[in-house]
């Protein structure tokens, strides 16, 4: 019996090695197909199903193998791919994060296809989303989500206070912080939160006034940049006048959502989704953003999205046609992906769309997609920044050394700024 | 002293129950705070069978952490096995170099590991999962330690005995020493089980993914469904819990290096 089962564990465990040494993958790519990585399958992976099957159309017998990856991963794999030189391993197409295009293509410039020259009409697509994309001069990537921040509010907590989301249009940032201090005073709720400590808060009224984190140069520029101790000052009297509450991360920050802890929030507009699964329908409205008391401040910036670059090991021709036919070329595609996903374009022809025009019962009536295409256009040029994400580390820090510590404004910058020079090794 | 170590399990056990508890309710439920058992962990599970390949999923990590554990017990156990009872200068000088590799993070030989792997066409395989845990220092040391407590007289009555050196292993040393097995199984497929980083690079094909590589993509949407999230933590910590439960006896003597 002891040896019967012996033989038998033997036999299975060769079995499950015999199973294991095959490789999953298929070795042979069928030449209309295309490989695309991305990580949301509610959201861009379901954008590239529908593109997908409107190419196929027009291409019959077209596959497309779409692979779910968080962005944490297609980040690390260009990453040991780039230093590997592993390229082959590269999908034919890829989602990228907007701010983190730049300092790929710089670092590894040969995982990319330049699409420049490729056809695809850049010029359709809005400049403040493109900016991201072009690297020397040179076009990376095709746009995909639109990254416009909005404001939005729960008009029944505003009605409360005697407020209408008119009241938050086109204001300043010393009007919005008093207009929340009535909210704060009358119902007891601060207006907004946002997640982390702030950075990315910052960076968006930053960008809303046409400026940058880092100078001409491309030089950290914290201590002496008016638009930054401007955005700093505010972002502090709020959180300190009790008006901005600050979660510590992504969950607790749609949890003050969904609890109602907060009037609303101040987010890029795939904030929307979210809105709609926590609700209550029928009182949210949506608004632009408040504008730096500067000159050159505008009421209009982006948090940032997505786009889909081409790899080095594509099938160029293929996923060229495919990206032109449908994500730069399909009205049909962003009709159908908004209403089902929220997937709202940068794609200019895509907001003469019908369905960008409907009111969204949802937002009370509200033609919320035309409105924040009508944002979109409005955000002014800015300088992007290949060391992105090292400013936005330190600038966390630095507003934890403010708000937590105590520590006084300049000092806080003056340590940030020097910290991220350190890392660019300036 | 009792009431320091209630509040220390109650911490200890209180992620593993609100996964639980979360596993039973809806997403806008578990945002609002609710620590309540809910009545959605039907819906849970059918939205989770409906947005990723459980059954995939499951299948791979349990057998990618079952062959790696058989093949890396049986590597180690040899290794430490002879490192002791063949015991001689050179070989405690080896021992010394395999006991600093332990000091060497994984991110800093994962490149030059992926380079391997890809160029061994192991990428998407579970040959190439097991790879870096087929040889870990850390069980050899395990193994060499606890054989310092296994009688040399056995041996050498087993010898006089006429049994040749592989049979001496597995026929005396290998029942004698089953705690230190059983803590090397229980170490070694909970490592394996709940490995993300590596699978996460070489396991590209979605029909290689593992057991933590879906929960990470169940996170990775913009609007995130914590019902169904904590449902997948809670079935991907049901192995490893089961495991543990059926080899706890002996996992205790085989870290301390007590031998039956």
């Amino acid at each position: 019996m002891k040896k019967l089962l012996v033989l038998l564990l033997t036999l299975v465990m060769a079995g499950m090695l015999l199973t294991a040494c095959g490789r999953d993958d298929a070795e042979d790519v069928a030449v209309n197909e295309l490989t695309v990585w991305s990580w949301d399958p509610a959201f861009n992976m379901f954008a590239m199903e529908v593109a997908a099957e409107i190419f196929e159309r027009s291409n019959p017998g077209f596959v497309l193998n779409n692979v779910e990856m968080p962005w944490e991963t297609i980040d690390m794999q260009l990453t040991t791919i780039g230093i590997s030189g592993e390229h082959h391993l590269l999908p034919d197409i890829m989602l990228i994060q907007d701010q983190a295009i730049e300092i790929s293509v710089l670092t590894f410039p040969q995982l990319f296809a330049d699409i420049t020259n490729s056809g695809i009409n850049f010029n359709e697509f809005a400049s403040g989303k493109t900016d991201f994309s072009v690297v020397n001069g040179r076009n990376f990537a095709v746009p995909f989500d639109n990254g416009v921040t909005i404001t939005a509010f729960r008009t029944d907590i505003l009605a409360q206070a005697g407020l209408t989301i008119g009241d938050f249009t086109n204001v300043t940032w010393n009007q919005f912080i008093d207009l929340g201090r009535q909210v704060l005073d009358t119902t007891g709720m601060p207006l907004l939160s946002t997640y982390g400590v702030g950075a990315s808060f910052m960076d968006v009224m930053v960008k809303s006034a046409g400026t940058s984190l880092f100078d001409a140069n491309g030089q950290p520029n914290f201590v002496n940049n008016p638009a930054f101790r401007e955005a700093v000052d505010r972002f502090i009297e709020m959180v300190d006048a009790g008006v901005m509450l600050l979660p510590g991360d992504w969950s607790d920050y749609i949890g003050t959502l969904a609890a109602h802890d907060v009037a609303g929030t101040l987010a890029g507009c795939w904030i929307l989704g979210t809105i709609q699964e926590v609700g209550p329908a029928g009182v949210w409205a949506v608004t632009n953003i408040p504008r730096l008391n500067i000159p050159g401040g505008t009421n209009y910036s982006s948090w940032g999205g997505s786009s889909w670059v081409i790899t080095s090991n594509a099938n160029f021709d293929l996923a060229v046609a495919f990206m032109n036919y449908t994500f730069a070329g399909s009205t049909e595609l962003y009709d159908r992906i908004l209403p089902a996903a929220g997937a709202l374009s940068t794609w200019g022809p895509a907001a003469a769309s019908t369905v960008y025009l409907e009111p969204q019962p949802f937002f009370g009536g509200q033609t919320v997609f035309a409105d924040i295409i009508r944002f979109s256009q409005n955000i002014p040029d800015f300088m992007g920044g290949i060391h992105h994400y090292t400013a936005m580390d330190q600038i966390d820090i630095a507003l934890g050394n403010i708000i937590n510590l105590g520590m006084s404004i300049e000092d806080a910058l003056r340590e940030a700024e020097a910290a991220v020079r350190f890392e660019m090794g300036l | 002293m009792y009431v320091f170590l209630s509040i220390a399990a109650a911490l200890s056990l209180f992620p593993l129950i609100w996964a639980v508890i979360s596993a039973t309710n809806a997403n806008t439920d578990i945002l609002r705070g609710t620590m309540l058992p809910g009545t959605h962990l039907i819906q849970n599970f059918n939205r989770l069978t409906e947005l990723t390949d459980l059954g995939r999923a499951f299948w791979n990590s349990a057998r990618n952490a079952t062959m790696a554990t058989f093949i890396s017990i049986v590597i180690c156990s040899l290794a430490g096995y002879g490192f002791e009872i063949y015991h001689s200068k050179a070989k405690d000088r080896l021992m010394s170099v395999l006991l600093l590799s332990m000091m060497i993070p994984f991110a800093a030989v994962m490149i030059p590991l992926f380079q391997l792997t890809a160029n061994l066409s192991l990428l998407n395989t579970t040959l190439g999962f097991m790879l870096p845990t087929l040889s870990t220092a850390f069980l050899i040391m395990l193994f060499r330690q606890n054989t310092r407590t296994f009688p040399q007289e056995m041996i050498e009555a087993a010898r006089i005995d006429g049994l040749n050196e592989i049979s001496i292993f597995l026929r005396m040393y290998v029942p004698t020493m089953k705690s230190t097995y059983a803590a090397a199984i229980t170490i070694t497929f909970m490592g394996t089980w709940n490995v993300f980083l590596w699978p996460r690079i070489i396991m590209i094909s979605p029909e290689s993914i593992t057991m933590p590589i879906l929960i990470s993509n169940l996170m990775a949407g913009y609007v995130a469904d914590f019902g169904v999230i904590m449902l997948a933590v809670t079935i991907a910590t049901l192995p490893t819990i089961v495991l543990f439960s059926f080899l706890q006896r002996y996992f205790a003597e085989g870290m301390t290096g007590t031998i039956k």
